[in-house]
């Protein structure tokens, strides 16, 4: 379980430049699925360079959490953007000068935070054997001891993210069930005619004629069929 | 004792290993037909049961691979090796014998929580990637099902790794020397046996490639594609059986026996329960499962972690 200095230069080489390149593609792809697992790969690198670093326990849990993470968020992407499948080819970069400055800034902020901050100089200890199981429980430690309060902080304003979520995607909403309460786009004048020389409403349990087969899938649907009514034009 | 039973090589380990999953992947398929023939009132030939599994992998392989309209191609071959990937690093985790696992880390229980939490995103690139209405749902449907059952897995590892003071599962093992963690956690083991069944997604929680979908996941996967999704699906079934018998059977202790005998044993009692759901159980609706989880499972979950804090105090 030693690995030499060569092969640590070259994991992490290999993890950090996969980490870049697939950071990368998130805004070369054209799917919010692909764009989401570029991310989670992306995340993936940076575990492993936690890993090397001996934060054992951070790199799992990074990586851990990201998997739930990314593809939460793929679905509810798809959800919200009416796409339904997210294969649909569409482009995953908008408001470009606004997002260009956004990132110029954030780049120069984040790397001036490298370059200009002190960090506190703790070098590994030379030894092959490191104590993995104390580096946790110093960071429990932390986490439930001196950090307690913005780590709590953050707890609980990722609480209320996922209650808002989870409000804003459910099927009872203010207006109605998700499924139902949307307005159907108005028929052409022939179609509403037949239909009300036909009277075959049946109890607002309306077809939205979005043309994908998933609006028939109200009996098991409950995980694609949100997205209706919101966002209409989100993308393009 | 374990130094002539367990060999300290790293590669003698892995290969041990390897022959585990494999052997595992065996039983678990022949423990099944063995239980269909019995449920089915027929006969069993031994020579028959026994060739079964090889028959049908060298029918699968002599199949032509099936094509559906513009799939995500790469992300398509990449599930199974994925899967396999994830079974592999899951199976790496659990500590055979008492000498140590292939990747004994300290964070055992964190580095299987992520390999189960990957599977999540396998199986759902798995559907999602064919480009096909029936996959596709059912990599949806293994969604609600993994977000379901990951909190109460999460909690009865958790809750078996507090007497330990420690996260890694040889720890977990050394801890239930005088008393298995079966029976101080009541509570842990059926849990954590729905929550093998939800993400080796069979029996009554085979949602995601269910009949009603046609097959879902897998039904446009044929050929070499499905032998390979296949024999992933059972390596994840024999790691999550194997994390099972360590963590609350006491893994490798017992009497007479040399103790990765004891794991091999366990480890099989346990493939057999998951396997027999198969044939025994009906498949449960999956709103139904997801209600329960939340509003059942994962308070008995915290329950358990309650309790055996209480306990330890």
């Amino acid at each position: 379980m030693s690995p030499s200095d060569l092969t640590t230069d070259l994991l992490f080489w290999l993890f950090g430049a996969g980490a870049v390149v697939s950071g990368y593609l998130v805004f070369r792809t054209d799917s919010m699925v692909r764009a989401a697992y570029w991310l989670l790969a992306s995340f993936a690198g940076t575990g492993a360079l936690l890993l090397l670093l001996h934060a054992e326990f951070l790199g799992l849990v990074l990586i851990l959490m990201m998997a739930g993470e990314m593809t939460i968020m793929a679905v509810f992407m798809v959800m919200f953007m009416m796409n339904p499948a997210g294969l649909n080819p569409m482009t995953m970069v908008h408001q470009h000068k606004v997002a260009i400055a956004a990132g110029v800034i954030a780049f120069l902020g984040l790397g001036a935070v490298g370059l200009l901050g002190e960090f506190p100089e703790r070098p590994l200890p030379e030894t092959t054997s490191v104590d993995s199981a104390r580096i946790t429980a110093d960071l429990g430690r932390e986490l439930l001891g001196e950090s307690m309060l913005p780590f709590e902080t953050a707890g609980v304003a990722l609480l209320a993210t996922m209650i808002g979520a989870i409000a804003l995607a459910s099927r009872k909403g203010r207006f109605g069930t998700a499924d139902a309460g949307s307005a159907a786009p108005e028929p052409p004048e022939e179609e509403r005619r037949r239909r009300e020389h036909e009277g075959s409403d049946d109890g607002g349990h309306h077809h939205h004629g979005h043309g994908h087969d998933q609006s028939h899938e109200h009996g098991h649907g409950q995980d694609h069929d949100h997205g209706h009514g919101h966002e209409h034009g989100g993308h393009g | 004792m374990s130094g002539v039973l367990w060999p300290h090589s790293i590669w003698l380990q892995a290969a041990a290993l390897a022959g585990f999953v494999l052997g595992g992947i065996y039983a678990a398929d022949l423990m099944e037909r063995l239980l269909g023939r019995y449920v089915a009132g027929a006969g069993v030939r031994a020579g028959a049961l026994l060739a079964g599994p090889f028959r049908e992998a060298a029918l699968l392989l002599s199949q032509q691979r099936s094509r559906t309209e513009r799939p995500d191609a790469p992300a398509w071959a990449l599930a199974p090796m994925l899967l396999a990937g994830l079974a592999a690093v899951a199976a790496g985790t659990v500590p055979l014998g008492p000498s140590a696992a292939v990747a004994g880390v300290d964070s055992g229980i964190v580095l299987f929580g992520a390999a189960m939490a990957l599977v999540m995103v396998c199986v759902f690139l798995h559907g999602w990637s064919a480009n096909s209405f029936a996959p596709l749902v059912g990599g949806y449907r293994f969604v609600a099902q993994a977000l379901s059952f990951e909190m109460p897995l999460a909690l009865v590892l958790i809750a078996a790794a507090l007497p330990a003071e420690s996260l890694s599962f040889g720890e977990i093992v050394r801890s239930q020397a005088g008393l298995w963690n079966v029976v101080r956690q009541p509570l842990g083991l059926p849990l954590y046996l729905v929550a093998a069944l939800g993400v080796t997604f069979q029996g009554p929680l085979a949602t995601p490639d269910a009949a009603d979908l046609a097959g879902g996941t897998r039904a446009e996967v044929s050929g070499a594609a499905l032998l390979a999704w296949r024999l992933a699906r059972g390596a994840v079934l024999v790691a999550v059986a194997a994390v099972g018998a360590a963590t609350f059977l006491g893994g490798w202790s017992g009497p007479w026996l040399p103790g990765p005998a004891w794991t091999v044993l366990k480890t099989l009692a346990l493939l057999a329960v998951l396997v027999a759901s198969r044939h025994l159980v009906a498949r449960v609706r999956l709103e139904r499962f997801v209600v329960v989880a939340w509003a059942v499972l994962i308070p008995l979950a915290l329950l358990d972690v309650f309790l055996t804090g209480v306990f330890l105090l």
